[in-house]
């Protein structure tokens, strides 16, 4: 799509599972900031309740929560490109 | 007569048999056969087999698939195996939810996973397309290869639990697993024998050795059975060493042969040496894996037996197991001969089945090594077999097996991967985590193994610093596998379907092609030549240049 002034509209789309995954984690930010600011000190609600999460120790998680991101990255992509127009 | 020998006499006996079948046919049976080996494949399921779709390359795809998702799975319980080896309460916090895994249950599941799960459904995959294109004609059932890909998953979830929890409720949930293989790997071996009996060409070598690996497990279980041998710890060790040397090694011969040739647009280099590989891969041992049969004990719910060799299966087994270098220096002189000089260098997967080959003998050695170590009962250096065998595992059969997944994984699909350049990144990663990762693995328990040769109680900080740094490391292998799990599902849907390009390039021909030197026709074809362009033969002289004439 073009106007007068030579302005270009391009029809490329970013891939929607990017979208929901980029959107995921920037919602999972803005809820731990805002809830930190709300709530100082004090532990998320039901996630925290969880002994598991509650007592994350050691340096694995990080990796192991990397992991997951990656799985759910593949689950996301599987989804988005057969629901895909 | 010893029990090795007499097993390994009933399994080379079994390939002898098979080679006759396949030559001579099962006389007047052979219509009935093949008539029941379809009902048995199609019609005897009912409705199930409705639930897969039977398009040309639909299996192959759905097992390659599944394959590169169950090394990503394997690559992970690996890493975690290995972080819990230097912190064992890391994962601590899982026992509130009943799971509470050990460095060793970990470990066992990542190595069956990969194994099982990730190798050897990449190379059935990949059989199931090379089989049929290689005989000339299509593949028995499709819809068949397709759904027994499924069933055949299923096991490995199972094999996956079992290695964590060996009996739940009574039931021993291994052998669960090991009799669902056992069915799906019958299903394709009677779907790769039927597409052989409606084959329209001669057998060539590399469907030679594809078959008699996916055969080799079945003549395994013979031998092993019929002489008793899997109820002792040398009997187990045996089997796993035939199930090394035969289904994954030939195989995987066959099929990176295969995909050298692809890849790189070369002739497949030498018919004698993939011979070599075929009858060195069937009448030898190979020492990749593990040092002793525990797991095959455990997949059958038996008793593992201790190894204790006599003197004379010592020197047969060491024997055999030295003689393992012909075909594996074979195999590896052939394909790297044949992917020389590609025309196409970048074709992805190349980078992987190069780095499969380079490390495939020092690994080889090593194993060796560790092998001779354990059944000569010195177990001097049996500290370094863990770490032997996962490079034996994630530097030679993972990049090989992988690396031809890319290479045919246009041919599969009809489709490129979504992205080049993350097939690139991926590799990079995994090069670095198995060769780096593992290197400094094998470092630390060099050095706890020194110690405790020396009597030294403490443990050595170098060494778990070491042990820290080898499993980050070889978390890239984690992220390497996701990386290429994101490019071949993406693939399937938005990678550029196979053929728009080469109309594109074929508009651009050359008229006439200067021939000075034989070459291929591939090559031809590569530097922009067309089915009508004329080649033309050019002559060399060897007189001595001089300045023209004006």
């Amino acid at each position: 799509m073009t106007n007068d002034d030579g302005f270009l509209q391009g029809e490329n789309e970013p891939a929607a599972s990017k979208v929901v995954i980029v959107g995921a984690l920037v919602s999972s930010l803005i809820f731990m900031v805002i809830y930190s600011i709300l709530y100082p000190g004090q532990d998320y609600p039901v996630l925290s309740d969880f002994e598991t999460f509650g007592s994350l120790t050691g340096g694995i998680w990080f990796f192991i929560l990397g992991a997951v991101f990656g799985i759910f990255s593949i689950i996301a992509t599987m989804i988005t490109e057969v629901t895909r127009e | 007569m010893s029990e090795i020998l007499t097993t390994l006499a009933v399994f080379w006996l079994s390939a002898l048999i098979f080679y006759v079948l396949v030559h001579r046919g099962l006389w007047i049976f052979s219509d009935v056969a093949r008539t029941m080996g379809m009902f048995m494949l199609e019609k005897a399921l009912g409705p199930g087999i409705d639930l897969v779709e039977g398009r040309s390359g639909s299996a192959a795809r759905a097992w390659i698939m599944q394959s590169v998702l169950w090394m990503m799975i394997g690559a992970l319980f690996t890493f975690e195996g290995m972080w819990l080896a230097h912190d064992p309460t890391a994962l601590h916090s899982l026992s509130a939810w009943g799971y509470d895994p050990t460095a060793e249950t970990l470990a066992a599941t990542g190595k069956a996973v990969t194994a099982f799960g990730g190798i050897t459904m990449a190379l059935i995959g990949c059989g199931l397309h090379i089989i049929p294109k290689l005989l000339g004609t299509g593949l028995a059932s499709e819809r068949n290869g397709n759904l027994v890909s499924f069933l055949y998953s299923g096991g490995i979830f199972v094999t996956l639990i079992g290695s964590h929890d060996p009996v739940i409720l009574g039931l021993k949930v291994l052998v669960i697993g090991t009799a669902i293989h056992v069915l799906a790997i019958t299903a394709i071996v009677i779907n790769q024998l039927l597409t052989l009996a409606n084959r329209a060409d001669s057998i060539p070598m590399p469907a030679w050795l594809i078959l008699l690996g996916l055969m080799a497990e079945s003549f395994n279980l013979i031998a092993a059975i019929s002489t008793g041998a899997i109820d002792d710890g040398n009997g187990q060790w045996l089997m796993y060493r035939l199930q090394g040397s035969g289904f994954f090694f030939l195989s995987l011969a066959g099929i990176v042969l295969y995909a050298s040739s692809v890849g790189s647009g070369n002739a497949l280099w030498s018919r004698t040496l993939v011979g070599a590989t075929l009858l060195g891969g069937l009448f030898t041992l190979n020492p990749f894996g593990a040092n002793h049969g525990n797991l095959v004990a455990d997949l059958f719910g038996l008793d593992a037996g201790e190894l204790a060799m006599s003197t004379n299966d010592t020197v047969i087994v060491t024997f055999l197991m030295a003689l393992a270098s012909v075909p594996v220096i074979a195999f590896v002189a052939n394909a790297m001969l044949t992917i020389r000089d590609s025309s196409s260098p970048g074709t992805a997967g190349m980078a992987e089945i190069n780095l499969g080959l380079l490390a495939m003998i020092p690994v080889f050695v090593g194993s060796l090594f560790v092998q001779t170590d354990a059944v000569s009962g010195t177990n001097a250096i049996s500290g370094l077999s863990w770490t032997i065998e996962e490079m034996s595992r994630w530097a030679v059969l993972v990049p090989l097996s992988l690396g031809s997944v890319l290479v045919l994984y246009p041919s599969i699909t009809g489709r490129q991967l979504a992205s080049q350049d993350r097939a690139r990144t991926a590799f990079w990663l995994m090069g670095a985590a198995v060769l780096l990762g593992l290197m400094l693995s094998l470092t630390s328990s060099a050095i706890d193994m020194a110690l405790l040769d020396a009597g030294v109680e403490d443990p050595s900080s170098l060494s778990h610093e070491l042990s820290v740094a080898a499993s980050v490391i070889f978390y890239f292998a984690v992220v390497a596998m996701i990386l290429h799990c994101l490019n071949m599902v993406s693939g399937l849907f938005r990678g550029e379907i196979v053929g728009e390009d080469t109309e594109v390039s074929s508009s651009i021909e050359a008229d006439t092609y200067n021939l000075a030197s034989a070459t291929s026709v591939s090559r031809i074809l590569a530097s922009g030549a067309g089915m009508d362009t004329m080649v033309v033969p050019v002559g060399e002289s060897d007189e001595k240049g001089s300045a023209t004439d004006l």
